[in-house]
Formats: C-alpha cells, structure tokens, sequence
C-alpha cells in the first residue's frame, strides 16, 4: 500500500485530514457551538420531564386535595372527568387506583393501576418521582392472596381471571427485566 | 472428544457465556437480561437516536465488546478476514426479522436460555420454537436452499464494522450530546462500563475462538447427535446459569410474574421459531452474527446493520411484546418474517432439472 507516489500522497493526506479532524474536535471542545450540543437530548429529555412531574401535580392537585379532606367519593368523580379529558396520561389511573384500593375495592383497584402502568412504567420504578413501586408491591402481595384465591375457588369465573391475569402483569412490570 | 482441545474450548465458552450472563444481572443489568444481544441491540439503536422510547436508550458496552473482543482474537490468531458478497441485502432483512422474532419472545437465544436458568417457565415455549425453527432451517438446508456463498477480498470491507463499534466505544466514554442514556427503566440498568465491556470482550474473543452458538449447538446436534461438543457447550451454559442463579438467590421457578416475560406461549413459540429458521439459513445467532461480523465477514456485518434497524423499528412501530403479552403489530411483522423467510427459502432454492 506503499508502492507509488499516488499511495503515498492518498496516505499523507489521510493522516493530514484526521488530524484536522482531532485538532477542529480538540479547539472546540467546550466551546459555545459545542456547549449547546453538549447540552444534549439526555439532559432536554430530563428538562421535560421535571416540567411533565409538574404539571401532573398541578392538574391533579385538586383531587390531592379532595383526599386528604377524606372526600374520596368527589375526588373519583373528578378524577374520571380527568382521565376523560387526557385519556393518554397514566396517573388518573395510579390515583383512581390508590382510592379505589383505600375503599376496599381490590379487583378495581388492581385493574385502574394495572392501565397506569400500561401506560407509563415509571410507577413501577423505585428512583423515579412517580413512583408508586411499594403501594404495587403491596397491592401484588393483596391480589395475588385475595383474587388469587377467589379463583382458584371460581375456576370457571372469567372476570376474576381477568382480574388475576392483572395481578400477574403488575408482579411481572416489577420484577423488572428487558422491556 | 475428551482428548479433543475444541471439545473443551465449546465447554469453557458455554462456562463463561452462562456464568457472565447470569453475573451481568447481578451487576447490575436487568432481571434475566445479563447478555441479550435483540435487547441490547434496541437499547443502542435508542442511544443512537433511532427510536425514541426513553426507557430503552443505551449504549450497552457488551455489544461492543463482542464485536473488538471477536476481532482482536480473530487478528491475534490470523483469522481476520474480508470476505462477503452472499446474497448481502436479503441477509439485511433476515437481521431486521432476527430482532423482529427476538422481541415477540422478548429476548435473544441467549436470553432464552438466562430466562430458563433463573427458572422462567415461560421460556419452555421459546425453547421448543427455536428448535422447531432450527429444524425446519435444516430441512430448507437439506433440500437445496442456500444463501449463497461469501467470497474472500478487502473489496467488501470487512473492517468497517469492528471500526463502527470502535466508534461506539468513543461514543460511550465521551458520552456526546447527542447519544442518549435513559434515565429510567430497563436501559437505566446496567453493569459498571469496565465490568460489561471486559465480560464483552472476554466472551467476544472466546466465542470467536470456539465458534460457539447456541442456534448453531441445536443445530448440530441434530445432525451429529451427542457427539458435537457444541451440545456440552449448552450443557456448560445452562449448569453454570443457573449454579449464579442459584447462588445469588434469584433462581425463581415458576409461570407468572417473570421479568420481560408474557403469557402468550404461542407467540413465544412463533418468535423463536422465525429465529432459529433465520439463524441456520445465515448461519447463526444475532450473538454468531456480531462475532462473524468482527471477523471481518462483511455479511454478517449487514446482518448486524439490519438487527440494528430491527432494534429501532419494533420500538418506533409498536412491534416488540412486553409483561402484557404481543401487540396487534407484533403479531403482523412475525407473520410478515415468516412469508419473508417462506419466499426466500423458495427463491434461494438450487433446483436440479
């Protein structure tokens, strides 16, 4: 590949133009063209996100509030109004389960968190500022003890096996893996 | 076979393929997913931009430690070598279907076999279809159809992918903006970059020296029986995964409530199915492919390009299953991959007048 002159030139300018290459990168590194991109879409996507966590808590604030006055009835009245209007937003779901769930409603509860989830897997991650992980955890162990039993006692019951099939998908999103 | 050096190198390449892939998980990757060559395949086509689920963007540095690890072997040894030009643009395809069949079942044969060793039942259907899916490539095989032959020569640039994952090491130690690292679920989850790419490596260069694969062990051993050391090889991976398994508490039998697991069995049998048909018709794995791919085999490369869009079109398009079972547009690109696959066998067929 060193034979003749054109082999040597083609060599020559390659090793010119790479260096080019590592000096334009080396100069710019930091500076302001390189700063925006160095911004990058991880750190935009983070940006957004934080402004989604609170924009959640102001639409559903009202409903928190409903809650803690123990007014669960009103707050799921308002929280269907809600998943009505932004049906793509899963934490209707996660807050309409968590009532439900207060009020004793366990199939209804577990079906409510289990289109959460569907929706957006966050509520079953520990470190994100969504995350509803230990309140699933416990509606799991509930489930699988109370539906779980109910089935096994019903096997021809569809519902329930819908309903336990459920409880099946929520222990699934929190043993984690590849999805 | 005892005697026999390849005998032992399968052993210790099905050894450390096992015992890695369950360790990688300790480590820090996701449940069951210490090596899975179609997960990490979506996870760096989200980190390149390809697709945009945020859950799933990552350079895994495995990756590329299988493809330096296999060339740096291949060049150690003198085994590197530019070859291509068999049929280059259906084996594109073929990779784009291998993700396509990994993400129904959601996982490689690696995978599949991490998930059975940490006692996913579930698996149980993706194990039968990648057999009946290896036998049915070997009945293609036997009568006639052949994706044509790879020639030798520098012309089909074979370096050009071991220089790619070259590229993508840089990418991941200078992390550029605009390579994407999810900060939540499945692709947040990883083992410590030296941990993963020295595993990558170690198991690159161990593969490319035994020629191990799993497709490839189901493969031969229905042509030679207990006599291939590939079939130890299996044996090696499955002992030793679930020995990690075991020893680090997360063996778990059962049917429900597996990580990246669902329970539709047909479909798991289906996927699998379309990757072992795929596999023995190229002549390997998605994980055989990355290694021939860093042996200088240029086909193997396009294949690799192809798993990598493949990556990037079951998450844009809604095609990869998940805990809730395969979406209508799972279902439709499988079958798709299996009339792709139908069609080739006819078109790729040498019929004697």
């Amino acid at each position: 590949m060193f034979t003749d002159t054109f082999d040597k030139i083609t060599w020559l300018l390659l090793a010119v133009v790479i260096a080019a290459l590592a000096g334009v990168l080396a100069t710019n590194h930091g500076a302001g063209a390189g700063r925006a991109a160095g911004l990058g879409k991880a750190v935009e996507r983070e940006m957004a996100y934080r402004a989604r966590v609170e924009l959640i808590a102001r639409l559903y604030g009202p409903v928190e509030e409903l809650r803690t006055a123990g007014n669960d009835q009103e707050a799921l009245l308002r929280l269907n109004e809600l998943i009505r209007s932004y049906p793509g937003e899963a934490h209707g779901y996660i807050l309409r389960g968590e009532i439900l769930r207060k009020m004793g409603a366990l199939d209804e509860a577990v079906a409510s968190f289990e289109e959460g989830v569907r929706l957006n897997g966050d509520y079953v991650d520990a470190q994100s500022p969504l995350s509803r992980r230990r309140a699933i955890e416990g509606l799991v162990v509930e489930g699988l003890a109370g539906i779980g039993g109910r089935a096994a006692a019903n096997p021809g019951n569809r519902s329930l096996a819908a309903s336990l099939r459920k409880v099946n998908y929520l222990k699934s999103r929190l043993a984690g893996g590849c999805e | 076979m005892l005697r026999d050096r390849h005998f032992w190198m399968v052993v210790a390449a099905g050894l450390f393929l096992g015992g890695l892939g369950a360790l990688l998980a300790v480590w820090g990757n996701p449940e069951n997913s210490g090596i899975c060559v179609s997960c990490f395949m979506e996870n760096s086509a989200g980190a390149l931009g390809m697709h945009d689920n945020p859950r799933m963007q990552y350079l895994r540095p495995e990756l590329i430690g299988f493809v330096l690890g296999a060339a740096a072997s291949a060049l150690l040894f003198r085994e590197f070598r530019s070859r291509g030009g068999g049929a280059p643009l259906p084996r594109l395809v073929a990779g784009v279907f291998l993700i396509v069949g990994c993400a129904i079942f959601i996982g490689c044969p690696i995978k599949l076999f991490l998930r059975l060793a940490a006692g996913d039942l579930t698996a149980v259907a993706g194990v039968v279809g990648l057999v009946a899916g290896v036998w049915a490539g070997l009945r293609g095989l036997a009568n006639g159809v052949e994706p044509g032959h790879p020639s030798p020569g520098v012309g089909h640039g074979g370096p050009l992918i071991p220089a790619f994952f070259l590229l993508l090491l840089v990418f991941l130690l200078v992390r550029p903006g605009f390579i994407i690292f999810s900060g939540q679920g499945s692709a947040a989850q990883h083992a410590p970059v030296p941990l993963a790419l020295g595993a990558g490596a170690l198991l690159g260069a161990m593969a490319q020296r035994s020629r191990f694969c799993i497709t490839g062990s189901i493969r031969d051993a229905f042509i030679m029986g207990r006599r291939t050391p590939a079939l130890w090889g299996v044996v090696a991976f499955l002992a030793a995964a679930v020995a990690a398994n075991v020893a680090f508490g997360r063996f778990n039998p059962g049917l429900h409530g597996q990580p990246g697991a669902h329970p539709e069995h047909l479909w798991s049998f289906l996927g699998m199915g379309l990757v072992g048909w795929i596999s023995v018709l190229i002549g390997g794995c998605p994980f055989r492919q990355l290694i021939k791919a860093g042996e200088g085999d240029a086909d193997a490369g396009l294949v690799v390009v192809g798993m990598l869009i493949g990556g990037a079109l079951v998450q844009s398009w809604g095609i990869a299953a998940t805990a809730a079972g395969v979406s209508l547009a799972g279902k439709a690109a499988l079958l798709a991959g299996f009339a792709a696959v139908l069609a080739a066998c006819l078109f790729w067929r040498a019929r004697t007048a």
